[in-house]
């Protein structure tokens, strides 16, 4: 029913708002509040079902012609309501978040720094739960200043950056999107050498030029985060990990479609892959919290690579 | 058809915020369509239960509701006061506003987002000039809360609720129950935590929300003692990703290879054609992240991160344990991205 409380709070916005605008047009008021036209439609259909008391007959006469919105009994019930404690905390925790993300750019922070104060200050005693929760970016900000100037100018970028699946550098053009933090911060470009959207973690870029090339990535479609920022798709190959009670960290690590509990406390948990010799790294990691059970190609090359990597410990060889 | 529920409690707030007076509960009855209704159709209980759930749903969205115990000859009365309900005035100028269009989005959590939305919402109907479309870093900061242990815990720290729930610790077979009186909450690299008193262990405790199995349950009462002014949860948890260590490891490193390791190293020296040799932190869990680098790394020293690393290696390749190394999986939650 959560929906019934958002639309709710959205009325009781909408009333004040609509208030101070005779005839406005329905296309920028939905834009206003981020919602469809269909769903702004939706709520003026139930406000003039609303009032003070529906004997009377003392009820909000709002109407629109589909294009433009008309409140005819305009009264004092639409004063600008105070913050609640989850909306001043929401909105404080993202903005004193965002306002420490490294890489912001300097005029944006202190006004944002300003705005978290002013409403901080309007908030008052809503405002005293955002202090329980805390967030932090990492920072990551040594190429973002040049990934910026590569967005806002339009320009390819060159990066010399650190595969962590092939363990070694790669060297490639690509053509940047966006930038996206949820955690660590990922540029999201179009790759030139794989011809394909990829997502790269600032802290392995070590090196970063921005070229004379225009920036020319292929129209597409934003991609869906809400799962995780890497989404393996359904046609990549499957891997499937068993791991005992201190393996356990992989199931909150890799999007994965199944763990299964097993009668150790351990899980079998499956995913995806788009190259799955990228997981040696953590075939490797697991040592005796885990194994590859498929595919047997991967278990056979993290079994190799730990018996190469003995050869360097003569105690550690069999 | 029943009255949809969106406009029952927009009836209920417009009749609590249009009185002067307090209103009795048979007097918001008369005036809400939908709670006749339920009254008429169900019975006096039904209608009870509506209104306790609505008039609590309009509390979360923020309206300060006063019940008046005098005024109505006995029964209780019930308004939303002008004064107690305005939003002072907030001058945000253009700047201030456009940079808090940056924040709108962050939220990927259903709940911080719908009142993060709420917010702006009743900022813009409250006259702060919003632009329609900013000129940003194209830059989307995001905090997930996938866990399903976020919402009901951060409820609980701000009602100040004691907690309890099944939870299985790093490493442990099997969860148990934690009786918690929750903090703080602390979202670090995309991973939520708790801090809070252990009423068990009679002492704070830090909790990963991923690691909490099962409901996280409300129980009655207050809190039994005094929440810190400051509750640094991050300090806590960064030790178990391995920094703010202390002691230092030494490594060979196949030249070229193992970046992350070179932008921590304290010291690099060149070795030879093939090798480096590095001076890097040794924190919680790099015994873990070692053994990642497979043959392109070699543990030089100390010993106990070197039979760390042997022992990893040894199960990777398939050989038994040798005699000398003891050590369990302790280390196993580094900071693997």
């Amino acid at each position: 029913m959560s929906n019934a409380i958002d639309q709710t709070r959205r009325m009781l916005s909408l009333v004040t708002y609509l208030r101070e605008r005779p005839g406005a047009e329905v296309a920028e008021v939905a834009r206003a509040f981020g919602i469809t036209e269909r769903e702004l439609i939706g709520d003026l259909n139930v406000l003039p079902m609303c009032g003070t008391s529906f004997r009377g007959g003392d009820l909000l006469d709002i109407d629109t012609d589909g294009d433009r919105i008309w409140w005819h009994n305009v009264d004092d019930v639409a004063q600008p309501l105070r913050l609640a404690a989850d909306e001043a905390t929401a909105l404080l925790v993202a903005a004193r978040a965002v306002a420490g993300l490294p890489g912001l750019r300097e005029r944006d922070r202190e006004a944002l720094t300003r705005a978290v104060a002013k409403i901080e200050n309007a908030a008052g005693d809503s405002a005293e739960g955002s202090a329980r929760v805390g967030v932090t970016f990492e920072a990551e900000s040594h190429v973002f200043a040049d990934i910026d100037r590569a967005l806002s100018e339009g320009r390819r970028l060159w990066l010399r950056y650190y595969s962590h699946g092939r363990g070694g550098m790669t060297e490639r053009e690509v053509d940047p999107i966006r930038l996206v933090t949820e955690g660590h911060t990922y540029l999201e470009a179009w790759c030139r050498v794989s011809e394909d959207r990829r997502m790269f973690r600032l802290d392995r870029v070590a090196e970063i030029k921005v070229l004379d090339t225009p920036s020319d990535p292929p129209r597409l479609e934003p991609r869906d985060l809400s799962g995780g920022l890497v989404n393996p798709s359904a046609d990549d190959p499957e891997v499937v990990v068993e791991v005992g009670p201190g393996g356990r960290w992989v199931a909150e690590y890799y999007t994965h479609d199944s763990a299964q509990e097993l009668p150790d406390g351990g899980l079998r948990i499956t995913l995806r892959s788009a190259d799955p010799s990228g997981l040696r790294p953590l075939a490797l990691r697991l040592g005796r919290d885990g194994r590859i059970v498929s595919p047997p190609e991967l278990a056979e090359q993290a079994a190799a690579a730990a018996l190469e990597a003995l050869a360097g410990y003569p105690e550690g060889r069999a | 058809m029943a009255i949809a529920k969106a406009e029952r409690l927009m009836n209920l707030a417009l009749c609590l915020m249009n009185t002067r007076r307090p209103l009795s509960k048979k007097e918001l009855r008369e005036s809400v369509e939908a709670y006749r209704e339920a009254w008429q159709n169900g019975s006096e209980d039904a209608f009870n239960r509506m209104f306790e759930r609505d008039k609590d749903d309009l509390r979360e969205l923020g309206l300060v509701i006063d019940v008046d115990e005098n005024s109505l000859d006995g029964e209780l009365g019930y308004l939303a006061r002008a004064d107690r309900n305005r939003l002072p005035e907030i001058a945000l100028d253009a700047e201030e506003a456009a940079a808090l269009t940056l924040v709108a989005r962050v939220w990927q959590q259903a709940k911080m987002s719908g009142a993060a939305s709420g917010a702006l919402q009743k900022l813009r109907a409250a006259g702060v000039p919003f632009a329609e479309a900013g000129t940003y870093s194209a830059l989307e900061p995001r905090i997930p809360a996938r866990e399903a242990a976020f919402e009901p815990l951060l409820t609980a720290a701000r009602d100040r609720r004691p907690v309890t729930f099944e939870y299985r610790k790093a490493g442990a077979a099997a969860a148990e129950q934690r009786a918690v009186e929750p903090w703080a909450l602390e979202c670090w690299r995309g991973h939520w935590y708790l801090a809070g008193w252990d009423r068990d262990r009679q002492d704070a405790r830090v909790f990963r929300l991923s690691r909490i199995t099962g409901k996280v349950r409300s129980r009655s009462g207050a809190f039994t003692g005094a929440v810190p002014e400051h509750v640094d949860v991050r300090a806590y948890v960064a030790t178990f990703a391995g920094e703010g260590a202390t002691a230092t490891a030494t490594v060979r490193l196949r030249r070229g290879a193992g970046f992350p390791l070179r932008t921590k190293a304290l010291e690099t020296r060149r070795v030879d054609e093939t090798w480096d040799e590095l001076e890097i932190p040794y924190g919680y869990g790099l015994g873990a992240h070692l053994a990642e680098f497979g043959p392109d790394l070699v543990v030089l020293g100390p010993d106990d991160l070197r039979a760390d690393v042997i022992d990893r290696l040894r199960a990777v390749a398939g050989l038994e344990a040798t005699a000398a190394v003891t050590l369990t999986g302790a280390a196993t939650e580094g900071a693997q991205a």
